[in-house]
């Protein structure tokens, strides 16, 4: 796991397009997160940021442009179109990132123990007894010691969010994206999950945030990003960002939030 | 009494060519069936549409002119398939069309964030599908599943136009031969035993797999 902010980039996304049939959703989109960085992604909905953490990933491919982690080649475009690496590389490339999601996702028929030695075990064939202290240790850090038995319908909203986190972590990768990760929560869980993130955020984990949360991206992030309508209109450092916003819309866009 | 128990016996008989015939079909449906649902949500054109075909015409004609299809018309074109052969032939097709919709429709159940969740894991898709999907989707089936099974155990009947001593069709044959309709009310006992257990099992299963879901 990344423990140290560097000057490594751990996550470089180039001139990505990508469209929905016809639909244009992201229009040359480019980023880079650092090691240990916090980048949250801020927007109206429509704008493409579930989509851009997507693409991240490979839930969603990319039409066009040059995805690159940790130093090694995702996607690349050859001619007109993006091209993947093969099914092994690309497996071993995006295992360099976890992922949480809005509606958590955990596997409803494992309990809180075996969401988050699933992968371990299938995956990299690890013993139970082997990833087991780990598994614990994970629960601890998202305050639910003594829910390990507990199927994810016991738990509460925040609850299963914080298992999910704890489950990407499980995999130790060395990126963590959230797609709007309190979206789906009662406005009293979302504090839970936040703090949790904060605490992985300031053990320099590197996170790509998408978020409504405002509070969130200005005390907890180390750069933000403002996406409308398939580009990024506006980026900065938060407190330059929410303080001094330049364009228009952004201004319009917080004004709304807040 | 010494002819009740000898008409109890014939019928335990017949019972056992009902009881071989759904064993025999269940064992090999199901999992027929579980092939012919991934085939109908193949992203492969022509696989889904001769599965869509395929339960088409299973679920579109009956189950008896199936049996009589497979029975009287296959051997016209050099097909000639044993008696007990040509009944488990038309009753797995049958019954896996009906097993696929039902996985079809369990299948699509699960939401799409459980296999995303498990891709963004590094789960291959035979992982995916073995730990992660299908035990879902036998929570959601076994209800239909239950059904559909008890449903082919009345079914098995259906075999006496094809001429075999099944449970029934003992029944009758004493029925006729002795003018009492006793076997009769056997027969039906027995069918009823049969189901009763099958109940029994389907609600073990489902409090096992729902043992999640509170």
């Amino acid at each position: 796991m990344a423990n140290t902010t560097t000057d490594a980039v751990m996550l470089r996304m180039t001139a990505i397009r990508k469209s929905f049939d016809a639909l244009p959703v992201l229009k040359g989109i480019d980023l880079a997160v650092r090691c240990g960085e916090v980048l949250a992604i801020i927007g109206p909905s429509g704008s493409g940021k579930s989509t851009l953490l997507r693409c991240a990933n490979r839930l969603e491919s990319i039409d066009s442009g040059t995805i690159e982690v940790v130093g090694k080649t995702l996607a690349k475009t050859q001619g007109t179109r993006a091209v993947y690496a093969a099914p092994e590389k690309s497996r071993e490339i995006l295992a360099h990132m976890g992922m949480v999601f809005q509606q958590f996702n955990l596997f409803p028929h494992m309990t809180v123990m075996e969401n988050l030695i699933e992968a371990p075990m299938q995956v990299k064939g690890m013993k139970r007894e082997e990833i087991l202290p780990y598994a614990s240790e994970l629960l601890e850090k998202v305050g639910l010691t003594g829910r390990a038995d507990s199927y994810p319908a016991q738990l509460s909203g925040g609850q299963q969010q914080r298992v999910a986190i704890a489950r990407a972590l499980a995999m130790q990768p060395d990126i963590m994206l959230f797609d709007e990760p309190t979206s789906a929560l009662d406005p009293e869980l979302t504090g839970e999950v936040l703090r949790t993130m904060r605490e992985l955020a300031a053990e320099h984990m590197t996170m790509l945030v998408v978020t409504h949360e405002m509070a969130f991206a200005r005390e907890a992030a180390s750069h933000v990003i403002f996406m409308a309508d398939g580009h990024i209109v506006e980026q900065g450092e938060p407190k330059t960002f929410f303080e001094h916003p330049k364009e228009e819309r952004t201004r319009a866009f917080l004004q709304n939030m807040l | 009494m010494a002819h009740l128990s000898d008409t109890v016996w014939q019928m335990l008989e017949g019972s056992t060519v009902t009881f071989e015939i759904f064993c025999v079909t269940l064992v090999l449906a199901l999992p027929l069936g579980v092939l012919a649902s991934l085939g109908r949500l193949s992203a492969f054109r022509p696989v889904s549409l001769l599965m869509e075909l395929y339960v088409w015409l299973m679920r579109g004609t009956p189950l008896m002119l199936q049996l009589l299809f497979v029975y009287f018309a296959l051997p016209m074109v050099g097909i000639r398939l044993p008696d007990m052969a040509a009944a488990l032939l038309a009753f797995t097709l049958n019954y896996a069309a009906y097993f696929a919709e039902i996985f079809r429709a369990g299948l699509e159940a699960v939401p799409k964030g459980q296999y995303e969740a498990a891709k963004t894991l590094g789960m291959s898709y035979p992982q995916t599908m073995r730990r992660i999907i299908l035990p879902q989707v036998i929570r959601i089936v076994l209800p239909p599943v239950s059904n559909e099974t008890i449903n082919l155990v009345k079914d098995t009947s259906l075999i006496y136009i094809l001429a075999m001593n099944d449970l029934l069709r003992v029944a009758r044959t004493i029925v006729q031969r002795e003018f009492d309709m006793t076997p009769f009310l056997i027969a039906g006992l027995f069918y009823l035993a049969m189901t009763f257990v099958l109940t029994w099992m389907f609600k073990r299963l489902e409090a096992h797999y729902g043992k999640y879901d509170n």
